[in-house]
This record gives C-alpha cells, sequence and structure tokens, in this order.
C-alpha cells in the first residue's frame, strides 16, 4: 500500500519523534509513504475565522493527494479530522465546491474528492491487520501495562467517519496487546487531555492532564501510549509543569506514541523510533523489558 | 334572481371594536352601498337584544341579506346563521366582515386607518353577500357502532363507556391481550395502586360485555367512508390456536420445550413458544409464535397439539380479513417507549447495570421475570446505590431525542424511588438527576414531599456520561445547578426514565384515516383546548397517548371525552354535514381526475357517467359527506369545472373588485 505522508505544522516543528518513528516503521509493514511536494498547513486553525480559507487549505492538500493518485495520510488527528469534515461538507455542497475550485485554478489544481483520507490508527488496524504486527514483532513487551489513550479527535464528532467507536473504542487496545503488552478498559479512558485549554485556561488544562496521569498510574498502569501530536505534547512534555501547577502528588508516568512501542518490539534502535526525544522517563520502562528479557 | 336587501350590523363588540374604528361612521358609509337597506351599529350584536334587532330586520325590512361585521367567523357565524334561522332566512345568506382580529386589534394605535380598513372590510363583505346563494345542509344517518383502536387503558375505558350506553363496540388489538402498557406496570403514582389490581377488573369487563366485540391480535388494514358509514377491514393475525376452543389451561405452555426472550419483559426472562403475555391476558388464548416455534422452524414437535385437551392447536391457520361497518372511529393507538441505545453516553446496552424504568417496573412487578426481586444485571445481588436520569430522549435538542416533555418521567422515578425504598430498606440510596422537577397532577406534589422526607436525594442535573468500573460499578459526574456544586456519583443500578414516542404504525394509521399528525408525531386533535378528542375528520376521534404523552389519569379523562364525542354522534343517528363543499360542472369537466390525486381525504372520485343514451365519459363525483371544502381541488382543475360552494369565483372576484375600489 502507497499513501501520501501529509506532515502538517506541528510534527515538523516540535514533534520529530512523531515522523522518525512513522517513516520508520510504516515501510517496514509494507506502507510505502510518499512525501507531498508544496503542502500546505491544513486550515484547521482558520477555521472559525476565516471558513473559505479553511475550506480552500484543505481542499488544496486534498488536491496535491489526488494529483498524485494517493490516499492520504494526515498524521495529525486535527488535520485528519479537518480533511474529513472539508470531504463531507464539499461533497453535499456543490456550490462551496466549484467557488474552492476556482481560487485552486490559480495553482492548476483541481479538488474532486477522490483521494480518501487515512488515519494511522486506521492504517495499522484496518490495512496492515493485527496479524501482521503481531508476525513483525520482534521483542513483545511483555508483562508491561499499557493505558490507551485515544484523544478527542480520534473518536468525535461522531457524525464524521471516525476510525473507531466513538463511545466504545477498542482499536488501540488490540494494537497495544498485538505488541506483547498488557491492557485494560479503565473509566478515564476518554477523559481529554486539555491541550484545546492551553491559550485560554492553563490552570485548569494542568489539572484536567494531571488527573488523567495520576488516575492511569493510580491503576497500575505502566504507561500510556497514544496517537495524536496534541496529547503528546501534554502528556509526555509537560508532566513537571502539572505537578508545579496542581502541586499536590508528583506524578510521572511514560508516554509514548503507539507507533514508537511499535518501531521498537519490531526491533527498531530506541533512537530509530525517536525515543531520545520524549520527555517522559520512557526508556527506563524498555530496559526493564529488555532486562526481564534477558533474565 | 330577487334584487339584494342587505341589512349590515357593525359591532362595537365593547370597546374591543368601538376603541379604534368608528363604528358610526362604518355604519354610515355601509348605509350607501348598493343593495344595503339598513345598517346599524350596535354595542354587542351577538347578545340576545342583538339578535333580536336582526330578526326584526329581516321580517320588517324584508331582509334577504344579512352581514355582520364583528369578530372572526370561527368565533360567531355559527351564532349568527341560527339567528337568520329563526327568523325564516337560510342560514347560508349570512356574510361576516372580521373587523375586529383582522382590524381593529392590529390597527389599536391608528384609528383613522382602522376605520378606512372597517370600512373596505365591509364593503367587501356586501360585495359578496349580493351573490351568496341559499344551501341546504344534508344530513347523514349515523350506524350506532364504534371501532376502537388500540386496547391499552384509553382504548378499553371509551369502550366500556360506550357499550355501558347501548353502543356496539369492536376493540381491535394488534397484541395478543389487551391491556397496553399500563399492563407492564407494578404500581401507579402517585396513590400506588397495584396496577394490575385496578386494570385487570376492566380488562374482564371487556371481554364479558355482549356489546364488545374484542378482536385481539389483529390489526386494521384499510378504512372507508366517512362519519356515520366506515369501512373498515381488520386484519385477524393466525395465532394458530383456535379461540373457540382454547380454554386457557396453559397445560401446552408448560410442556412446550422452545423459549423465547418475553417482549413483555423487555426481553428480560423468557417465554415459550406458545404463550400468553403474561398471566391476567384478554383474551386468556394462548399464541404459538412461529419464528420460535419448532415445528415451524424445523418441523418437529408438536408437543402442544397432544398435550391440548380442548384440541385448540391449529397449524394450519391463515391470516384472515374481517369487513365492520361502524358509524365513529376511536383511534387509542398509545404511545412508545424511547430507544435508550440511540442516546450512546448513558451506556445502555454496553454496561449491564444501566436499565430502563419500565424494565426496573418489570423486576418489581410479582408476576415479572425476578418475581419482584430487585437486583443488578451484573451479580444478581440487591443494588446499594441507585441512580435514576431523567428525561432520557425527552426534552433533547438533539435529533434523536424528542422536543417536547414525557409528562410521566419525573412522577414515575418518585414513584420507583419510594418502591426502592420499601423493598431494599431505607438505607438504599436513591439519586434522581433531573431536568425540572414536574409533579403537577392531583396529588403528586404531595407525593413528591413523601418521597423527599424518604431521604432521596434529589440533584438538579442531567449527567452527560456514564463510565464503568472494572468490577461494574458505574460512575458519572453531574453539575448541580441547586447546590452549584460538582457531583460525582457511584451507582450499582442506574436507572434511565425513557421518554415516549408515537407507537410505531402510527404514520401509516394517519394516511389510512386521513388524520393529520402534530409536529411531534402524535395524532392531532381538532382543537388543543375546546375538542381535544376530535381530529379534522367528523366522526374520528383520539383517546389517550396516541394524541401526545399522559398519564393514566390523563388518558382516561381523554378516553371519556372520545366516547362523549362518538356518543353524542351515534345518539341522534345523524350528523347535519356542513354544505360549503366542492361541485362539479359536468359539462366543463373532461375527467383528467387532477382534482382525485390532489384531495387529501379522498372525497373526489373520478366516474364513468353517461349524459346521454348513447355517451359514456369520464367525470369527477364529488362525496359531499366527506369533503372538507378546503378548496384544493378547485384551484388544481385545468377546465374551471370545480368550484366550492359559497366561495365561488365570482364571489371572490366581486371580493377583489370591491377591495381594488375601496
Amino acid at each position: 500500500m502507497k499513501l501520501a505522508l501529509f506532515l502538517g505544522c506541528t510534527i515538523p516543528t516540535e514533534q520529530y519523534a512523531f515522523e522518525i518513528s512513522v517513516r520508520e516503521t510504516l515501510p517496514k509493514l509494507g506502507v510505502k509513504l510518499v512525501d507531498m511536494k508544496g503542502a500546505s498547513c491544513c486550515g484547521c486553525p482558520l477555521r472559525s475565522v476565516n471558513e473559505t480559507a479553511w475550506l480552500y487549505l484543505s481542499a488544496r492538500n486534498l488536491a496535491l493527494a489526488e494529483e498524485m493518485k494517493l490516499d492520504v495520510l494526515p498524521l495529525c488527528n486535527l488535520c485528519e479530522l479537518s480533511f474529513q469534515e472539508v470531504t463531507k461538507l464539499l461533497a453535499s455542497r456543490p456550490d462551496l465546491k466549484e467557488r474552492i475550485n476556482s481560487l485552486l485554478e490559480k495553482e492548476g489544481l483541481h479538488y474532486r474528492g477522490e483521494s480518501q483520507v487515512k488515519s494511522l490508527m486506521g492504517v495499522l488496524y484496518d490495512d496492515v491487520g493485527l496479524e501482521r504486527i503481531a508476525q513483525s514483532v520482534k521483542r513483545p513487551l511483555n508483562g508491561i501495562k499499557i493505558a490507551a489513550h485515544y484523544g478527542c479527535h480520534t473518536l468525535m464528532p461522531s457524525e464524521y467517519e471516525r476510525p473507531d467507536d466513538p463511545w466504545n473504542p477498542h482499536k488501540l487496545e488490540d494494537l497495544i496487546r498485538a505488541v506483547g503488552a498488557e491492557t485494560e478498559d479503565y473509566r478515564e479512558k476518554l477523559a481529554c487531555c486539555g491541550a484545546l485549554l492551553v491559550a485560554s485556561a492553563e490552570d485548569a488544562l494542568a489539572h484536567v492532564a494531571w488527573s488523567k496521569l495520576k488516575a492511569v498510574g493510580d491503576r497500575g498502569f505502566d504507561a500510556m501510549a497514544l496517537v495524536c501530536p496534541f496529547c503528546h505534547k501534554m502528556f509526555d512534555a509537560r508532566q513537571e509543569a502539572f505537578n508545579l501547577v496542581v502541586g499536590r502528588e508528583h506524578v510521572t508516568l511514560p508516554v509514548f506514541y503507539y507507533v514508537q512501542l511499535l518501531g521498537w518490539a519490531m526491533g527498531i534502535s530506541e533512537k530509530g523510533v525517536g525515543l531520545n526525544l520524549n520527555m517522559s522517563p520512557t526508556r527506563t520502562l524498555l530496559r526493564k523489558v529488555r532486562r526481564r528479557r534477558k533474565s | 334572481m330577487v334584487e339584494p336587501r342587505i341589512g349590515v350590523y357593525v359591532c362595537h363588540c365593547g370597546l374591543n371594536i368601538a376603541g379604534s374604528v368608528d363604528v358610526k361612521e362604518v355604519a354610515e358609509h355601509a348605509s350607501h352601498l348598493p343593495g344595503v337597506v339598513v345598517a346599524r351599529e350596535y354595542r354587542y350584536v351577538c347578545s340576545d337584544p342583538g339578535q333580536q334587532m336582526i330578526r326584526e330586520d329581516i321580517d320588517g325590512e324584508q331582509l334577504n341579506r344579512v352581514v355582520v361585521a364583528a369578530c372572526s367567523p370561527r368565533m360567531h357565524e355559527f351564532t349568527f346563521r341560527k339567528t337568520l334561522q329563526e327568523a325564516g332566512l337560510n342560514p347560508y345568506l349570512l356574510e361576516m366582515a372580521n373587523i375586529r382580529e383582522h382590524c381593529s386589534w392590529p390597527h389599536e394605535k391608528e384609528p383613522d386607518l382602522a376605520t378606512e380598513k372597517a370600512k373596505a372590510l365591509v364593503t367587501m363583505a356586501v360585495a359578496k353577500a349580493r351573490l351568496v346563494e341559499p344551501l341546504q345542509a344534508k344530513s347523514v344517518p349515523v350506524e350506532k357502532s364504534t371501532l376502537v383502536i388500540g386496547g391499552g387503558i384509553a382504548g378499553i375505558s371509551a369502550s366500556l363507556k360506550l357499550a355501558g350506553q347501548g353502543f356496539k363496540v369492536y376493540l381491535v388489538e394488534r397484541e395478543p391481550s389487551i391491556g397496553g402498557h399500563m399492563a407492564q406496570l407494578d404500581k401507579t403514582f402517585p396513590t400506588l395502586d397495584c396496577s394490575a389490581c385496578i386494570l385487570t377488573p376492566m380488562m374482564v369487563d371487556v371481554s364479558h360485555n355482549p356489546d364488545i366485540e374484542l378482536l385481539a391480535y389483529s390489526e386494521v388494514k384499510g378504512v372507508d367512508g366517512y362519519v356515520g358509514n366506515f369501512k373498515v377491514t381488520v386484519r385477524r393475525k393466525p395465532r394458530y390456536v383456535d379461540e373457540e376452543k382454547c380454554t386457557g389451561c396453559g397445560t401446552c405452555a408448560t410442556k412446550c420445550p422452545a423459549k423465547a426472550p418475553n417482549e413483555f419483559d423487555l426481553g428480560s426472562g423468557t417465554r415459550k413458544a406458545i404463550y400468553v403475555p403474561f398471566p391476567q391476558s384478554v383474551p386468556l388464548k394462548y399464541t404459538i409464535d412461529p419464528e420460535h416455534c419448532l415445528y415451524f422452524e424445523k418441523g418437529i414437535c408438536k408437543v402442544c397439539e397432544k398435550f391440548c385437551e380442548a384440541g385448540a392447536i391449529d397449524f394450519a391457520q391463515q391470516p384472515t380479513d374481517v369487513e365492520l361497518s361502524v358509524g365513529t372511529i376511536i383511534v387509542a393507538t398509545g404511545f412508545d417507549l424511547f430507544d435508550p441505545t440511540l442516546l450512546r453516553e448513558y451506556g445502555y446496552g454496553r454496561f449491564k447495570n444501566v436499565i430502563a424504568a419500565m424494565e426496573l417496573e418489570r423486576m418489581s412487578d410479582a408476576s415479572g421475570p425476578t418475581h419482584g426481586k430487585i437486583q443488578r444485571r451484573s451479580d444478581g445481588e440487591p443494588p446499594r446505590n441507585v441512580a435514576f436520569i431523567l428525561c432520557v430522549g425527552s426534552r433533547e435538542e438533539r435529533k434523536e431525542g424528542t422536543e417536547y416533555c414525557c409528562r410521566i418521567g419525573c412522577t414515575a422515578a418518585l414513584k420507583e424511588a419510594f418502591m426502592l425504598k420499601n423493598k431494599l430498606g431505607d438505607d438504599v440510596q436513591v439519586f434522581i438527576c433531573y431536568t425540572d422537577l414536574r409533579a403537577f397532577g392531583k396529588g403528586q406534589e404531595e407525593f413528591y414531599r413523601k418521597v423527599r422526607d424518604l431521604g432521596v436525594r434529589f440533584i438538579h442535573g442531567k449527567p452527560t456520561e456514564i463510565h464503568q468500573e472494572a468490577d461494574g460499578t458505574l460512575i458519572f459526574d453531574v453539575f448541580d445547578t441547586a447546590t452549584n456544586m460538582f457531583l460525582e456519583v457511584e451507582a450499582d443500578l442506574l436507572v434511565l426514565m425513557t421518554g415516549l414516542v408515537p407507537s410505531r404504525g402510527t404514520e401509516e394509521l394517519s394516511r389510512m384515516l386521513k388524520i393529520p399528525l402534530g409536529q411531534d408525531g402524535f395524532f392531532m386533535e381538532l382543537h388543543p383546548k375546546l375538542r381535544p378528542a376530535q381530529t379534522a375528520i367528523d366522526g374520528v376521534h383520539l383517546a389517550g397517548t396516541a394524541q401526545g404523552p399522559k398519564d393514566i389519569t390523563d388518558s382516561v379523562s381523554h378516553a371519556g371525552n372520545a366516547a362523549a364525542a362518538a356518543a353524542a354522534l351515534m345518539a341522534s343517528g345523524e350528523q347535519t354535514v356542513e354544505p360549503i363543499v366542492a361541485s362539479v360542472n359536468p359539462d366543463l369537466c373532461r375527467g383528467c381526475g387532477r382534482c382525485e390525486e390532489i384531495c387529501e381525504y379522498g372525497a373526489i372520485q373520478v366516474q364513468e357517467v353517461q349524459p346521454f343514451r348513447w355517451a359514456r365519459v369520464l367525470a369527477a363525483n364529488v362525496n359531499e359527506a366527506v369533503c372538507r371544502g378546503c378548496g384544493a381541488c378547485a384551484v388544481a382543475c385545468p377546465t374551471g369545472a370545480i368550484s366550492m360552494k359559497h366561495y365561488t369565483d365570482r364571489q371572490i372576484q366581486a371580493m377583489i373588485k370591491a377591495a381594488v375600489e375601496a
């Protein structure tokens, strides 16, 4: 399978580990990634300010993928949702589609809506499949228990096509089990990371995120696995800041992109999946796994 | 044609009209209009002396047309028609000018303009009055029998009331037994009567009443005709048990090896493939469910047949159609419960200990699936912390739910909270999360106080999402606006108070009977206050929740209203039919059938007629008893063959001309 890789803004500017681990891991599972020449912002941040600009930018990137005759894989959850929303909206509004296409014409582009929008979790679960993933695992993560964090945009809003059941998701947990780790349902599974509060209510954000980290630790999980760069920015990088703001119990939890765990389990080096860039104590945990495997 | 002699009467309506319209000037203006021989103004034309004035003028001035400029014809047209009739004039020689709702009220602050407009309205009415013609109201005979559709509490009440007055009643119920939702309840609020104890005697009365013919396990398939003379087709579904022979002994069900989920208990608990829905079923006749019967599924078994001493089992039974002829119809088709799986955040169907209120009701019932024991689904133990969420699917802004209030949820939750305290002891915790607590009926506020005193906790807020712990405990956050506090509630049983929606088949029945549905999807009444049980179709009435959510008290009252309205039609044995209907000029009609297509009431049919012995042509024919006089056909008719009596093109054009010239 061959996909156009759409990186968006957040990943190439600050979430390098996500990009590194995806570029290393996916080709080994038979997913060929092709870079998109001339890709721009998905437009999502402009959505509530200038709808046309949002539609134009998303449609422009989708038109680029169409020109490549490939389905598109946006790594970031916000980009993915934005593409899905625009696809649905333009399909039902020929007038808008025509207007956007008249803007795209200047670049010689044309949006038809022929490229499918993929999500990373969907590609791993539905296209690669649990079986192939399990077969490719060389260092199973036996003996550690990992909490699944789906993130809001993976599941909501449910009126758009989402990669999993919004109220009862299971794919990420199945993927965690496929690399040999344990996992289980927990009450706070669907709780938010708080990232969208970052500009307006940082204190509240600290409490929201800290509470989830604490709950995951209290429930006996060794780590958290997630799929969204915004969730990762909160849970991986800001633990010390949250501890400082909340000022109660000190919480530390290793937080991974799921694809980092997958790559490592497939035998890719720590650096190869960008673990040197994680700020939570991920490597200590993996060392433990390795030691346990040796003994 | 006799020269028109018109009397015009301008009403003051106290200050309602005279406050802004110069009534003297209007009367003076009217007196100069062509054809007018007398024009007067009076304080209240509708009063006795007012009507007397008109009658005296008809006599003294030899009036042959009357114009009353007063309120809306919806208010008093009928009154003044009677006045004309009493004076020996045809009642349809009346014309009303609405100078109140259409003039003095909206133009209260601009008296000069109001007076001018009143004059114009009177000029138009006089112009039309010159052209109106006498009409003869016909009457149709009304058969003294009723079809009641639906055998819940409303249908049962209406049937008993009508049969008690000697009218023949056909009661049609699609389930194997009558009883409806009320039969599923354990107790009724706010009196805590045992539901079965007050319902089953009425059900038995139905089965014993010689004037009621009960057609259970049957559905209405077609309705034709009009008030007084409806032709109804009822399909009797095969029970595979001969109703005449079955004694209801129940040996067959004891011996039957095939089990099925019991719909009466909402799928919790089982019944046999040959069954009665509940022990007090009426008629007490067994029914084979072919979807679960081993004989119908695999061609084996037939154990019931072997053991039935009455020889009532008949695997070869086929559906049969029965034709009924009735004078009136009562629709008592009730409601369905809202499906809580549509609101996924509450976890119904996903978490074992989340149940619907009707399931709790069945659990509490001695003949229910747990024989009256309240227990958790997860482990069969009695719950210690029970939470209710009210308005599930009701008062909902999202498309999955309904906008209206279910009108029973609040008090039903109070009753169930009371039952829980009663059955499980005072130390069981009960939380009720409500939107607004509406305990509005008689005795309900007092009951609310009683339940509060039991220590039930009321939370003014609706949870947005339910979570489950690994051990099955349910946890939710809720913001209590009564105390401004964010609460975390832990429950081991969560009860969803699901709303009421129109029963399945409502739309189909609405098409069959040609009675409209309201925006909420329930059948629409003729007037929400004054004619709550009548419909747009004469002779078709509504009883109970078919018209909208109601509790048992209101359903029974409403059924009484429907029965009284039906009885009034049947007692006199005839019904006057409004003569303002469509009429066809056969010389202009080309039989194209556009009128037939557009008529919502099925009042027009294109038929073959024989104007001369040698000629057969197609022409539209209006059934005057069915026609509602809406005028749609007259608009659709391409050749101008159809006109509306009392609203002919000539009459309307005269009004328009008068309006333009004024």
